[in-house]
């Protein structure tokens, strides 16, 4: 194993930009989503693997997960990074080269992005400073991902500016437990 | 060196090809196939403790379902191919990344002259491998200090037939770069090994008016990362004069930050990229992994590069 770190995470609302979010109306009510994916990787750079189920664990991560274990490009940076998501409806659009951003279509498979969990029909981007559920774990939207060279490096495609604004969302784990593909997403506050 | 994904792969075979040169297969344990590669790609092998070392992938170039490493037991070394050699069993796991191709085979040329000493052999073996598929004109001149030490010389054999020239010192035969000879139209020249023979190889073509377009050579370089000791030296600001000093203990961006200049950051590990700025008049000791190669002649990444005494940023 690389060397690995006791990681540390910032608590999803202790982010500044949970604070704001959750003082101001807003966020989404009145949706449903589902969980189709969960990837981990092992360490920074390490391709990431695809999950039948996961244990989720509140204040550390996904068990196995790069971030569970501080072996993660980011970890000696605390950060809201126990598990992150992304929007389905995101990568779909990319492949559409939607909005035309690129020379062409971009392909981001599941296991590429490099976030856990890919999500269908979960308004991401309203999602921080909210609490929802993913089957029987809770979240707490901390910030909104950010893209970044390190990705595009990784896979060799220009990914940081059609990913800008859609990157999807890092989370902290409030209540954890075991998640599977197929679980149904929704909103708590 | 930049970033690239790494898979944990079975070692499926090991073998002693020569006293000197372990031969690994490796396949992926959950894919049937794994990343494409050209000849001359090479991967990086990363240990437990993370060191890493680059090795050539001597296979059948494409779309393999096994890689094929050569490993020579380097006594000198910084160690990893001797912990290969000694720890690595069949059955068990090796990181190994991602492909990557800083030797590649030139396109439309008439022949192709091909000089490996040693385990230098391992890239043009690859090479070798396309270029009979291919049905071009190559010769792959093979030196090593005898048949018996000669890595990968059955399939040298096998893959060059007639195109493979053996140099061995035992026998009496020595290569002389000599042999290089003038420049020829369309001829493109390889060498991988010592860098007493590559040196050797690529001085005689120059001199016999070989475009430096058409020669190709291929040496590894440690990574600088373990033995690096921060040294202070100087930031000018290009558009004030300003002189600022680093300290050995800080980075170039926090003293940026410090004398009131807005940088953006976030990784400040050398990784993301968000820091990096335009530099000119100065020696700049590389540390991160974002910037490519070619982009670090004017660029750096201040969180974590440095410059030798001192450096001019265009800021």
């Amino acid at each position: 194993m690389p060397d690995t770190a006791v990681p540390t995470h910032i608590e999803g609302f202790e982010h500044p930009a949970a604070r704001i979010a959750a003082e101001v109306e807003g966020g989404a009510r009145g949706w449903k989503g589902e969980l189709l994916h969960i990837h981990i990787a092992e360490a920074a750079s390490f391709e990431m693997e695809a999950l039948s189920e996961a244990t989720c664990v509140a204040g550390r991560g996904i068990e196995g997960d790069r971030y569970f274990l501080g072996s993660g490009t980011y970890s000696p940076k605390p950060d809201v990074r126990e598990v992150t998501l992304i929007e389905q409806e995101a990568l779909d659009a990319l492949s559409r080269n939607d909005p035309p951003l690129q020379d062409g279509p971009i392909t981001l498979k599941p296991e590429e992005h490099r976030r856990n969990l890919t999500v269908r029909g979960v308004p991401l981007n309203h999602l921080v400073g909210r609490r929802f559920q993913v089957g029987e774990v809770i979240l707490r939207g901390g910030r909104l991902n950010f893209p970044c060279k390190y990705l595009e490096e990784l896979l060799g495609s220009p990914v940081f500016l059609p990913l800008y604004n859609r990157s999807g969302l890092n989370c902290s784990i409030e209540h954890g437990g075991v998640i599977r593909p197929g679980d149904i997403i929704l909103p708590l506050d | 060196m930049t970033a690239r994904i790494i898979m944990r792969l079975r070692v499926e075979a090991l073998e002693a090809d020569t006293p000197e040169v372990l031969r690994l297969t490796l396949r992926h344990p959950r894919r049937p196939l794994l990343p494409a590669f050209t000849a001359g790609a090479h991967v990086d092998v990363r240990l437990p403790d993370g060191r890493t070392r680059q090795y050539s992938l001597c296979g059948e170039p494409g779309e393999a379902e096994t890689w094929q490493l050569a490993i020579k037991r380097e006594d000198a070394g910084r160690g990893v191919s001797r912990w290969l050699h000694g720890e690595v069993t069949a059955g068990g796991d090796l990181m190994v990344s991602a492909p990557r191709n800083n030797f590649p085979v030139a396109e439309g040329a008439g022949r192709h002259v091909l000089v490996a000493g040693g385990i230098g052999v391992t890239p043009l073996l690859a090479m070798a491998r396309v270029l009979a598929a291919r049905g071009e004109a190559f010769t792959l001149h093979f030196c090593a200090r005898s048949a018996a030490l000669a890595p990968l010389l059955a399939e040298a054999r096998a893959v060059c037939g007639d195109r493979l020239v053996t140099w061995f010192a035992d026998e009496g035969r020595r290569f002389d770069a000599a042999l290089i000879g003038p420049a020829e139209a369309g001829a493109h020249l390889y060498a991988c090994g010592p860098e007493r023979l590559t040196e050797a190889v690529l001085d005689h073509a120059r001199a016999g008016g070989w475009a430096e377009e058409n020669l190709h050579a291929e040496h590894f370089q440690a990574t600088p990362d373990e033995n690096f000791k921060a040294e202070p030296f100087e930031i000018t600001l290009a558009s004030t004069g300003q002189r600022l000093l680093v300290p050995a203990d800080r980075s170039a961006l926090e003293v940026l930050r410090e004398a009131g200049l807005s940088m953006p950051s976030s990784c400040e590990l050398g990784i993301c990229g968000a820091c990096i700025c335009e530099y000119r008049d100065g020696i700049v000791l590389h540390r991160d992994k974002v910037l490519p190669v070619a982009a670090r002649q004017h660029r750096m990444t201040p969180c974590v590069s440095r410059a030798r005494v001192g450096v001019t940023l265009e800021l």
